[in-house]
């Protein structure tokens, strides 16, 4: 299995022969992908999975093999998705290190949607100095403003970044970033209108996410902030505690804060480059 | 290692320019009879070639026919996963659980794995990933099942993928805006509209010069 892997060029692997091993070097080390027979002596490979999902559920897994997928028990691990490769497969040494290298190239495991421009998006994202520019005082009165107006629990001005939602500017909470997977923004971000998300609880895209219950959202609506070339790079948003809709004129309002917010940014980053050629002159 | 070799797929019965490997489309109609007919005109396998199909609705017995009936001798160059039925046939392996996507991401990939022992170029399809949507508790397994075990092994193969969704099914979560995300997973898209019986309009878009709207009749 090893040498299948350390085959592929830019892979290596290290070996663990227990899943309690498995575990240790799990917490222990970086790993970018988990290869995993399914029997082991001290228990299967998919508890070397649940192990993994702990601690960073996006790192890809490859089942690979001779038990056939019908005789893995798979009772406490119904919606946990991991590759599998039949090792018995007359070309499953090769098959094992192109796919493993595959999964690492492209994150297959990741359970949230991507726009299509993402990475045209980030490098629009990355021109602003963000940690420079004296930004979070403006946000902060508006997040107020906004709140006020809606009458929400909270209000907030978030950047989407790589994996995490960056929260610049938050009124009735203290929220400072979180994980990609795990926002309404991520979703909300690929909408062309400001999307609306009545109660989560009747929604299975975010019925069962533990960070928004332990939130404490019920309700949601997000607006884009989209530069002048189109791409989305933050949202502005407003939560409940409670259940609630929102009219066309509130939507249009809260596009509208969102259309503001970019315009700031835009403004202080623009000054921000203006004193930069000032200084080099 | 090259999983596959070249690769443009046909498909005349819906008079659309030949897809090029590796192209994943989004098919979607709330008319769940136009959606199955234009599925598996996409899917169906001409000879030198194979298929391999989920069928989340339908038992095997009746994917062969539709396959069949889409091209002559296609169910013979299939293989599927039903969900419905017994497991009767050559070629037909039934699931136990849909709402189980780790046992039934591993069948879909043993299926992949088995059909890429030949040379024969592969046209995948979910009829209906709806469904499976809507057996599960938490959407986000949906995704990392389509990355996982359906998106990727159509880029290993180069395969030609067709994902299908009935806009009228519950799936617990608001289906207009799940599929404008979806969207950004595939490489294409095709909304079938039913205009009559037996016919309707495709609203093509990702697939080059197929693009705009096509009527199709079968």
């Amino acid at each position: 299995m090893a040498e299948a892997i350390r085959s592929e060029d830019g892979l290596e692997p290290t070996t663990a022969t227990t899943v309690a091993e498995a575990g240790d070097r799990i917490e222990s080390e970086a790993v970018d992908c988990v290869v995993t027979e399914y029997d082991l002596t001290d228990g299967t490979g998919l508890d070397v999975v649940g192990h993994l999902r702990d601690a960073d559920p996006h790192t890809p897994v490859v089942l690979f093999t001779g038990v056939s997928p019908s005789e893995i028990d798979t009772a406490s691990f119904e919606e946990m998705i991991v590759e599998y490769l039949n090792r018995d497969l007359p070309d499953a040494p090769d098959r094992l290190g192109f796919i493993v290298d595959d999964v690492i190239s492209h994150s297959a495991q990741v359970g949230f949607l991507v726009p299509d421009s993402e990475g045209s998006r980030l490098e629009a994202l990355a021109e602003y100095d963000v940690d420079e520019l004296p930004i979070e005082e403006s946000f902060s009165r508006l997040t107020d403003l906004i709140a006020d107006r809606f009458d929400v629990a909270v209000s907030f001005i978030g950047l989407i970044e790589k994996d995490v939602e960056n929260v610049l500017a938050c009124t009735g909470s203290d929220w400072d970033s979180i994980t990609r997977e795990d926002t309404i923004c991520t979703h909300s971000m690929l909408q062309e209108d400001v999307m609306v998300v009545e109660d989560i609880n009747e929604d299975k895209r975010f019925a069962n996410n533990d960070a928004l219950q332990n939130l404490g959202i019920v309700s949601y609506a997000g607006a884009n902030m989209t530069n002048k070339d189109g791409e989305v790079i933050g949202q502005v948003c407003v939560i409940d505690h409670e259940r609630r809709d929102y009219s066309a004129a509130e939507r249009e309002s809260l596009q509208q804060y969102a259309a503001t917010a970019m315009e700031i940014l835009e403004l202080r980053q623009s000054l921000r480059n203006a004193r930069g050629v000032e200084v080099e002159a | 290692m090259s999983l596959a070799g070249r690769q443009t797929f046909a498909v005349d019965s819906l008079a659309i320019d030949d897809i090029p490997g590796n192209t994943s489309i989004l098919l979607t109609s709330d008319d769940s009879d136009a959606l199955e007919a234009v599925f598996y005109r996409l899917v169906a396998a001409p000879e030198d070639e194979q298929s391999v199909v989920l069928a989340t609705e339908s038992s095997g017995r009746s994917t062969k026919r539709s396959l069949k009936n889409a091209i002559r001798g296609a169910d013979d160059r299939s293989t599927m996963l039903t969900c419905e039925g017994p497991d009767r046939g050559e070629g037909v392996q039934s699931v136990a659980e849909l709402g189980d996507l780790t046992r039934l991401g591993m069948d879909f990939s043993e299926l992949f794995a088995e059909a890429q022992q030949t040379e024969a170029p592969l046209r995948a399809g979910i009829l209906l990933c709806s469904t499976i949507m809507g057996e599960v508790d938490d959407t986000r397994s949906v995704y990392r099942f389509l990355n996982s075990n359906f998106l990727s092994q159509l880029r290993r193969s180069k395969a030609l993928g067709v994902c299908a969704i009935d806009m009228s099914a519950d799936i617990g979560a608001d289906i207009d805006s799940t599929v404008v995300g979806l969207e950004t997973s595939f490489s294409a898209r095709i909304d079938v509209e039913s205009t009559g019986r037996k016919q309707a309009t495709l609203d093509v878009s990702g697939l080059g010069d197929n693009d705009g709207t096509i009527e199709v009749s079968w």
